[in-house]
């Protein structure tokens, strides 16, 4: 039997007082997508470092398809591309020129690194600014790039660290069918995130992690049960007409109410059936509303229910999450 | 990825550690006349210090037994060698602050290759700077006198000196994470440095103190070299460097090297963007 693609045991490190993963433990078999789930600071970008040999553990193990990441770092580096959060191009080349580099820099002649290069830029959709200077393309932009970067000679085992943090919706979609076809093609993911939808959509298994602990591990449906599932949420345009909706609602739906912030809860398994039928409940009565939304479970409700905190992300992050 | 079947040829040892520094010198070459304010570094400043030493503070300076002209660019052109170190310094802060660098760290490449990439593409710029400068000088009239031999031990000893500042300024720019942070140290220390070095002023008339520092400053011994192998009867005197300047050049080059290219090589595994 193979080895796991990615395993770690008692993974641990530290930066002086500050432990950023400790005692780490993940097992990823060939050919499935793993998804590190967590907030900032949570210690999935120390973890995928040290997986691509550029930190070194202060305690525990990590192995890449058998290979000590680092006793047998060279080996490791053959197997693993790790594509960061921050770009990890030259900007004063073109996207076309880093691509045929760091095929060059694979041991490609420099026709075959051509080669290599075209094909990845039809593929990740890199046409239209192939010939223009990184430091002048956009976050996004850079982003398919610089995945492209990492695709180069299909790697075993593809790291991609927050692939998507930052990308506008398009960007986002190639970046996710991309993923998609490349587990198709049988190469084992690891991929660090924020978004728990984005965990749901591509992952096989999911680990939760915060403050450089796993709090949790499943399939994205397992995580979800003990999550809670969506909801639609009623604001009340003001406190009688709250006391109205309460009764009003609790006549047909099973509702929990939260009195300051105005809002009546129904849970929703159904979506958009629901969505419309609540609403028009509420149409019926008449009775003054600020908003009807279907909330989905966030990464903030994830760790509220898992770990009995909520994720530390900032303001911003969380809004994305929950839209 | 159907179309390229075969598999890469691995390189490895030597052969693999020249291919990957050429490569990666060629991603640094590439990078300048894409990055016009480094350009600029290396070339209009050191003709802004000639015409302004030239013609504008020239006149009230005089240097027995020398015209001023033959006097200035030696010195000019052992200052744009000693300003490799901010060129550099810069080039590699910038670097180093950027994901590409861990790219190639988490590649099957040969590590040292990619800070040889990087030495010997600033040499390369700093080759560029040193020839604008004698290029310029000689259109202004100035007039070497170079023996064969002279040539020789002048292009041996400025090459090395061009490894030694580069790999000294390497190891700042590790160092000094901000590339204006090592623009703006580098200013503070290497401009007094050159100034007191006699590029402009013969040390033997400064001050008790700046001819103290002078008479120790690696730069001075710079200075002296090409002064002394491009002007024939010229000997620099004061103290035991500036009395065998290419030795102590020689010295000073291969003592530079000796404590920055260890060290930053080891800063460099430990180094991380951001």
């Amino acid at each position: 039997m193979a080895a796991s693609a990615i395993s770690t045991k008692g993974l641990t490190k530290r930066f002086g007082d500050f432990v950023a993963v400790e005692n780490l433990d993940l097992e990823v078999e060939a050919g499935t997508v793993v998804a590190l789930l967590g907030p900032n600071g949570a210690g999935k970008t120390t973890t995928v470092r040290i997986l691509a040999t550029l930190l070194r553990p202060d305690g525990g193990t990590a192995q890449i398809a058998g290979h000590d990441v680092v006793r047998e770092a060279a080996q490791v580096r053959a197997l693993i591309s790790l594509t960061g959060q921050f770009a990890a191009l030259d900007k004063n080349l073109t996207a076309r020129e880093n691509l045929v580099l760091m095929a060059r820099l694979r041991g490609r002649a420099r026709r075959e690194a051509q080669l290599i290069a075209d094909e990845l830029i039809a593929r990740l959709d890199v046409l239209d600014f192939r010939d223009r200077l990184v430091k002048n393309l956009s976050g996004g932009e850079r982003r398919r790039v610089d995945l492209a970067a990492g695709l180069i000679d299909r790697p075993q085992v593809l790291v991609l660290d927050e692939p998507t943090t930052g990308l506008d919706p398009r960007s986002r979609q190639v970046v996710w069918t991309t993923i998609r076809e490349l587990v198709g093609d049988g190469v084992t993911l690891l991929l660090t995130t924020q978004y728990l939808e984005e965990a749901d959509a591509l992952a096989d298994h999911v680990v939760l992690i915060d403050h450089g602990r796993s709090v949790a591990s499943g399939t994205p449906a397992q995580l979800k049960a003990q999550v809670g599932q969506q909801r639609i949420d009623v604001i009340a345009a003001d406190s009688s007409a709250f006391d109205a909706l309460v009764s009003v609602m609790a006549e047909r739906f099973d509702v929990t109410s939260r009195p300051e912030q105005r809002t009546v809860s129904v849970p929703a398994p159904g979506e958009a059936g629901d969505l419309a039928r609540v609403a028009g409940v509420v149409e019926a009565s008449r009775i003054h509303v600020d908003e009807i939304a279907l909330r989905r479970p966030t990464l903030d409700d994830a760790f509220l229910a898992l770990t009995g905190h909520a994720a530390d992300a900032p303001e911003d992050e969380r809004e994305l999450t929950a839209a | 990825m159907s179309t390229v079947a075969t598999q890469p040829h691995t390189y490895s040892g030597p052969l693999g550690f020249v291919r990957d520094t050429l490569l990666l010198t060629g991603r640094s070459l590439r990078a300048i006349p894409r990055v016009p304010e480094r350009l600029l570094d290396v070339t209009i400043q050191p003709i802004i210090f000639i015409l302004l030493f030239l013609y504008v503070f020239g006149s009230a300076i005089h240097v027995p037994g020398i015209s001023y002209k033959d006097y200035l660019f030696p010195g000019i052109i052992a200052q744009t060698l000693a300003f490799g170190v901010i060129g550099a310094g810069t080039a590699t802060s910038a670097d180093m602050a950027e994901g590409v660098i861990d790219r190639f760290r988490s590649m099957p490449i040969s590590r040292l290759s990619i800070i040889t990439g990087e030495v010997v593409g600033q040499v390369c710029e700093q080759v560029l700077g040193v020839a604008i400068t004698v290029g310029f000088g000689l259109a202004l009239g100035w007039s070497p006198h170079l023996t064969v031999v002279h040539g020789l031990e002048l292009a041996g000893l400025m090459t090395l000196g061009l490894f030694a500042f580069t790999w000294c300024g390497i190891l700042f720019g590790m160092l000094v994470r901000s590339p204006d942070a090592v623009q703006g140290m580098g200013f503070i220390i290497i401009l007094p440095l050159s100034f007191i070095a006699g590029v402009f002023v013969p040390i033997a008339g400064m001050d008790a103190i700046p001819r103290a520092i002078a008479h120790w400053d690696p730069i001075s011994a710079l200075v002296a070299t090409v002064r002394s192998l491009t002007t024939p009867g010229y000997h620099s005197a004061g103290s035991w460097q500036l009395d065998h300047p290419e030795l102590a050049m020689l010295i000073w080059c291969l003592l530079l090297m000796a404590i920055c290219v260890p060290l930053a090589l080891r800063r460099f595994n430990r180094t991380l963007a951001a």
